[in-house]
């Protein structure tokens, strides 16, 4: 009991801590952004020079509005997984004490009347299980969901930088800087999604 | 846990649980009172929650668990009441008698279902059947909200910390050599209780009480004589030492 009780407060510390992690996910989501007015700014002046680099854009502002949004609901979901599996935490430990007292007190006159009061104790502690493992699904999904984002940015990148290598020699230099940090941006966000993911997996 | 019948009277039982073998090494041993009448029955000062399961157990020895229909807590310490939180899913319907210095504190404990009964600050008084239970103010004896509480039928006063002693494992549950007694209460009085004055106010209030028993929630219980003579070497004591002079 010591042990899973020591797993459990690992755990919503954890979930906690994920929160706090997307924070920085947040900051590059808005890095992002910012580059991808750039970028806008950069082909709307550069007109049919750069004209192949406009998706590239688009797919970058739709990325960073995509991985804000996500952001806010993982950290939402985190927060509720932290405080649920507080509670889970909480419902084991009352369900612990219920069926002690019950095989404790086996001689007792009365001890029938513990009966519904452990029962009740046990299944709140399933629902509470239940709980824990809905939202931990839906947890994991959103950083699936990130992750392959993050994915989809590297293809990108690279498409973008086969075109950027033959836009006008003046642009070249610009638009090659704002692959790099879009590059950059989704690295950092992949690399924190997968530390988040590992963190709960522990 | 053991179990001992202080009363057995004609209307209601008094019961002390305490010296629990199975008690974790590093917490303080505590002594919980039940007062169980024709219908009800109320806990008083249940415990913390690591004693938690064993006064449940050795509680359904003596009632079902649907007739204990109130608790009382002296104050807000966690030996006194962290259990409320359980007591809370066991006694849904129960009420809680405390006092209101602490009602927004303790409820930190876990109080959804159970009622909070705020004590006022000059006490009251509850029936239980055809017994009284008078709460008695020992305010700041030692919590700034503080109550004991006396039975007149019965004689006992439970007084909460007020008589408290560390005793080690294994000790005897009443006094049994009150001068021997003395060292053992003298530095918990002294660093726990914080005034003087409250100190003679509460012993004021209890030497208008007729008591055969007084029943603390630490160490041992004293019967007879050994109730004044705690009340007199409390009178002289100097309480409040853990600033000096």
């Amino acid at each position: 009991m010591q042990s899973r009780k020591k797993n459990s407060a690992h755990f919503f510390i954890n979930a906690a801590t994920v929160a706090a992690e997307l924070s920085e996910v947040l900051s590059e989501a808005k890095n992002i952004s910012l580059e991808a007015m750039n970028a806008k700014a950069l082909v709307a002046r550069a007109g049919d020079n750069v004209r192949t680099f406009k998706p590239i854009t688009d797919f970058m502002v739709e990325l960073a509005n995509d991985t804000i949004w996500l952001v806010k609901e993982i950290n939402r979901e985190a927060l509720v997984l932290s405080r649920t599996s507080l509670n889970e935490l909480h419902s084991s430990d009352a369900k612990e004490r219920f069926s002690s007292a019950q095989k404790k007190a086996a001689a007792a006159v009365h001890v029938e009347t513990l009966d519904p009061i452990a029962k009740e104790a046990y299944n709140a502690h399933h629902q509470q299980a239940v709980q824990l493992r809905r939202h931990m699904r839906k947890l994991f999904e959103l950083l699936d969901e990130i992750e392959s984002r993050m994915l989809a940015a590297n293809v990108v990148t690279a498409t973008s930088r086969l075109e950027a290598a033959t836009a006008a020699d003046s642009y070249q230099a610009s638009l090659e800087g704002i692959v790099i940090k879009l590059e950059k941006a989704a690295n950092r966000i992949k690399h924190i999604a997968t530390k988040c993911r590992h963190s709960l997996e522990r | 846990m053991k179990v001992v019948k202080l009363h057995e009277g004609r209307s209601h039982q008094w019961l002390v649980f305490g010296r629990d073998d199975e008690r974790p090494s590093k917490i303080i041993d505590t002594n919980q009172y039940m007062i169980k009448t024709t219908n009800h029955a109320i806990m008083l000062d249940p415990g913390g929650i690591e004693l938690f399961s064993a006064m449940l157990a050795a509680v359904v020895h003596h009632v079902p668990i649907n007739q204990i229909t109130h608790l009382f807590a002296s104050h807000q310490d966690p030996d006194i009441i962290s259990s409320l939180g359980l007591w809370d899913k066991t006694l849904p319907h129960a009420e809680l008698h405390a006092p209101w210095l602490w009602e927004g504190f303790l409820r930190h404990f876990g109080c959804n279902s159970i009622r909070y009964n705020p004590l006022p600050d000059e006490g009251k008084s509850i029936r239980l059947d055809d017994i009284e239970l008078q709460f008695i103010p020992a305010h700041y004896m030692h919590s700034s909200g503080n109550f004991s509480v006396y039975d007149p039928q019965a004689k006992i006063l439970m007084s909460g910390d007020i008589g408290a002693a560390l005793l080690p494992d294994g000790a005897p549950l009443f006094v049994e050599d009150f001068d021997a007694h003395v060292d053992k209460m003298r530095l918990f009085h002294q660093r726990w209780m914080p005034s003087n004055r409250a100190k003679k106010d509460w012993i004021r209030r209890v030497r208008q009480l007729d008591i055969e028993y007084m029943a603390p929630q630490h160490g041992a219980i004293f019967k007879g004589r050994d109730v004044q003579r705690f009340l007199d070497w409390l009178d002289e004591l100097e309480v409040g030492t853990g600033i000096p002079r």
